[in-house]
C-alpha cells in the first residue's frame, strides 16, 4: 500500500472519530459545539505531556487524555448548559481560543509554538516503516470502530431516543420527568472525551506537536463533516469525513496549475472552497448525503417551529 | 486612572461593533459569528485606503465604513436572504463558515504579514500623571458618537421605529404593511457601517492581520451578551464591562491572556445574570 495512502487513511479515521463526537453533541443532542480543536488540542498535549514529562506508558497517557477532556467538557458545560443554544456556541469558542493561548504562551509546560516532541510509540518497537504506519493505521480504525459502535447502540437506545427528544424540543422530555440537564451534560462529556481521545492518537501519529494544529481549519473541517455526512446519522458522517479530508486532500494538487499564486494563496484558497462547500450544502442539501434514518425523530429543520418570518396561525393579530 | 483610561480605549474599539451584533441579533434572530471577520474587513479596508493609497485616516475611516457597510449587504444577499427561516443554529453555523471564508479571502489578496497605520508620531497628553495619546482620545471620541448616533436614530426617527417593530415580531410588521426586507436591509446597512468603524479603531490601536477575525469575535460577542442583547445602550456597558476587565487581568496575568477574558466574563455574568446586565431575559428557543 501507497504510504500516502496510509497517512491520509490514518488522518480520515481521526476526522471520523471527531466528527462521531460531534455527531452526538450536535447530531443527537443539538448542543453547538465550536471548541472542538480545544478538546482535541487538550487531548493531544494532555498525552504527550503525560508520556514524555512524566513517562507514562501510551495507554497511561490516552487515559489521562480522556479524562483530561471529560474534565473540560463538564467544566464548559455546567457553565452554560442551561442556557440557550447561542450561549453555548459563543462559550466554546472562547474556550477554544483559551486552550490555544495556553498552549502558546506556557512554554514551560508545551515548549509553546516551537512543537512539542513526542517520542512515545504505542506499537512495538522494531517494526518496519510500513509495518508500523499500517499497524498506527489499524490502531487508529480500532478506536474509530469503538466509538462507532458504541454511539450506535446509544443511537438505537432509549437513551438516545431521550437525547433526540431533547434536541427537538425539552419541554416534551422534561414533562415526562427525564433530567434533560443530566443527559445533555452526559452528552457533552462523553462527546469531549472522545474528541481529547482522538487528539491523543493525533498527537502520537504526528510525534511534534504545535498550537498550530488545533485552530479554526480543523474545526471547520469537522463541522463539514457533520453537514455533509448527515447529522444524526452515525454512518453518515463516517462518510463525510472520509469524503471532505478526500476534497480537502485532493485540492493540495491543484497548485501546479496555478503557478503564479503563492503557497498561502493556495492554502487560503483551498479554505475559501471548504467554506463556501459547507454554506452550499446547508443551502441545497441541509440534510447531508444519508439522511437521519426515519425511526429516528424528523430531522430538526423540518421540525423547527414556523420562522420568525411567517405569521403564526395561533397568534391573535390585534388590528 | 490609568487602567481607567486603557480599558475606555479597548471598549470604544469594541462598543460600535458589539452594538451591531446586537442589532442583528435582535432584527434577525441569530447570532453571527461572522462579527470578526466583518471587523478585520472594515481594518483592511481603512488600511488600504491610509497606507496604499496615502488618503488621511478620517478618510479612510469612511472608507471602511462603506466598504464593510457593502460587504454586509452582499453576504446578507448572497448567503443569508436564501436561508431565511431556517434555524438560529443553522445561521449560526452558516455565519462561522462565512467568518472563515472571508478570512481566507483577505489572506488571500493581503497575506498574513501584520500590518498597521500611517499615523504621525505624536507625543501623548498628559493630565496630572495619566497619559492619553491622542489616538486613544480619538477612538474614544468617535466610538461615543457613533453610537450615540445610532441611538438617537432608533429611539427617535421613523425608520428606527420600524427597525424596533420588525426586532419585536417580524409577522405583525409585514401583516401591518412595513416592508420588512427594506428595513431588514437597513438594518444590515447600519450594523456593516458600524463593524467596519470598529475596524478602523482597532487598526488605530492595534496592529491588523487576518487572524483578528477570531481574536476580536469573542470579546465583541462576550461584550452583547454581558449587556443583555437589548439595546446599544447595553452593548456599550458590555464593552465598557470587557474593556476593564481586560485591563484588570493584565495586572494579574500576562497580556496574552487579554483575548480570553471574555469567555470568562460571559461565563460569569451568566451564571450571576443570565439575562445579561441590561437584558431581557433572552433564554429563546
Amino acid at each position: 500500500m501507497d504510504a500516502y495512502l496510509v497517512s491520509i487513511l490514518t488522518v480520515t479515521g481521526i476526522y471520523a472519530v471527531l466528527t462521531l463526537a460531534l455527531n452526538l453533541q450536535y447530531g443527537f443532542t443539538g448542543l453547538i459545539n465550536f471548541g472542538v480543536v480545544g478538546f482535541y488540542g487538550l487531548g493531544a498535549y494532555a498525552s504527550g505531556i503525560g508520556t514524555e514529562t512524566f513517562g507514562l506508558p501510551f495507554t497511561a497517557g490516552l487515559a489521562v487524555a480522556v479524562a483530561i477532556g471529560a474534565l473540560a467538557g463538564a467544566v464548559v458545560a455546567l457553565l452554560s448548559l442551561r442556557l440557550s443554544g447561542d450561549f453555548l456556541a459563543i462559550v466554546t469558542l472562547g474556550f477554544a481560543e483559551t486552550v490555544r493561548l495556553v498552549l502558546t504562551n506556557e512554554d514551560w509546560l508545551t515548549r509553546g509554538p516551537r512543537g512539542f516532541s513526542i517520542s512515545t510509540r504505542p506499537l512495538p518497537e522494531g517494526l518496519g516503516r510500513d509495518a508500523s504506519t499500517l499497524s498506527y493505521l489499524g490502531l487508529v480504525l480500532l478506536l474509530l470502530a469503538i466509538v462507532f459502535v458504541l454511539l450506535e447502540r446509544l443511537a438505537r437506545a432509549p437513551y438516545g431516543r431521550v437525547l433526540r427528544a431533547i434536541r427537538e424540543d425539552d419541554l416534551v422530555p422534561a414533562t415526562l420527568g427525564k433530567n434533560v440537564f443530566g443527559y445533555r451534560l452526559q452528552a457533552f462529556v462523553l462527546g469531549s472525551a472522545i474528541m481529547a481521545a482522538a487528539g491523543s492518537l493525533y498527537a502520537h501519529y504526528v510525534q511534534t506537536i504545535t498550537p498550530d494544529n488545533f485552530t479554526t481549519p480543523v474545526a471547520i473541517l469537522v463541522w463539514m463533516s457533520l453537514i455533509v455526512g448527515g447529522a444524526g446519522n452515525n454512518r453518515g458522517v463516517v462518510l463525510g469525513a472520509a469524503v471532505v479530508i478526500a476534497i480537502y486532500e485532493g485540492s493540495r494538487f491543484i497548485a501546479p496549475f496555478l503557478p503564479w499564486l503563492d503557497a498561502e494563496q493556495v492554502s487560503a484558497l483551498r479554505f475559501i472552497v471548504i467554506g463556501v462547500a459547507l454554506i452550499l450544502t446547508v443551502r441545497f442539501r441541509p440534510d447531508g448525503l444519508l439522511p437521519e434514518l426515519p425511526h429516528h425523530a424528523a430531522p430538526a429543520e423540518a421540525a423547527a417551529p414556523a420562522s420568525r418570518f411567517q405569521l403564526d396561525q395561533h397568534e391573535g393579530i390585534g388590528l | 486612572m490609568q487602567i481607567i483610561v486603557n480599558a475606555l480605549a479597548s471598549a470604544a474599539i469594541l462598543a460600535p461593533a458589539a452594538v451591531a451584533f446586537t442589532l442583528i441579533f435582535t432584527l434577525f434572530g441569530y447570532a453571527n459569528f461572522a462579527a470578526g471577520a466583518f471587523v478585520t474587513i472594515g481594518a483592511f479596508a481603512a488600511w488600504t485606503a491610509n497606507v496604499v493609497m496615502g488618503l488621511p485616516l478620517v478618510v479612510a475611516g469612511m472608507v471602511a465604513v462603506l466598504v464593510t457597510a457593502a460587504a454586509m449587504v452582499a453576504c446578507d444577499a448572497l448567503v443569508f436572504r436564501p436561508l431565511r427561516g431556517r434555524s438560529g443554529a443553522t445561521l449560526l453555523l452558516v455565519s462561522v463558515a462565512l467568518s472563515f471564508v472571508l478570512e481566507n479571502i483577505i489572506r488571500f489578496g493581503f497575506g498574513s504579514q501584520i500590518k498597521g497605520f500611517d499615523l504621525p508620531l505624536t507625543g501623548p497628553l498628559s493630565i496630572g500623571s495619566v497619559r492619553i495619546t491622542r489616538e486613544a482620545l480619538a477612538v474614544v471620541v468617535t466610538a461615543a458618537v457613533a453610537i450615540a448616533a445610532v441611538g438617537a436614530v432608533l429611539a427617535f426617527s421613523p425608520i428606527g421605529r420600524a427597525l424596533r417593530a420588525v426586532s419585536d415580531n417580524p409577522a405583525l410588521a409585514r401583516v401591518r404593511g412595513l416592508p420588512v426586507e427594506r428595513v431588514l436591509g437597513f438594518g444590515t446597512l447600519v450594523a456593516g457601517a458600524l463593524f467596519g468603524l470598529s475596524g478602523t479603531l482597532v487598526g488605530v490601536d492595534l496592529a491588523i492581520d487576518p487572524a483578528l477575525t477570531w481574536t476580536v469575535t469573542v470579546p465583541v460577542i462576550a461584550a452583547a451578551i454581558v449587556g443583555g442583547l437589548g439595546s446599544p445602550a447595553g452593548a456599550t456597558l458590555g464593552a465598557l464591562v470587557i474593556g476593564f476587565a481586560e485591563e484588570l487581568t493584565v495586572l494579574v496575568l500576562s497580556p496574552p491572556y487579554k483575548a480570553a477574558v471574555g469567555f470568562v466574563a460571559i461565563a460569569a455574568v451568566l451564571l450571576l445574570r443570565p439575562q445579561g446586565l441590561l437584558g431581557v431575559v433572552v433564554n429563546r428557543k
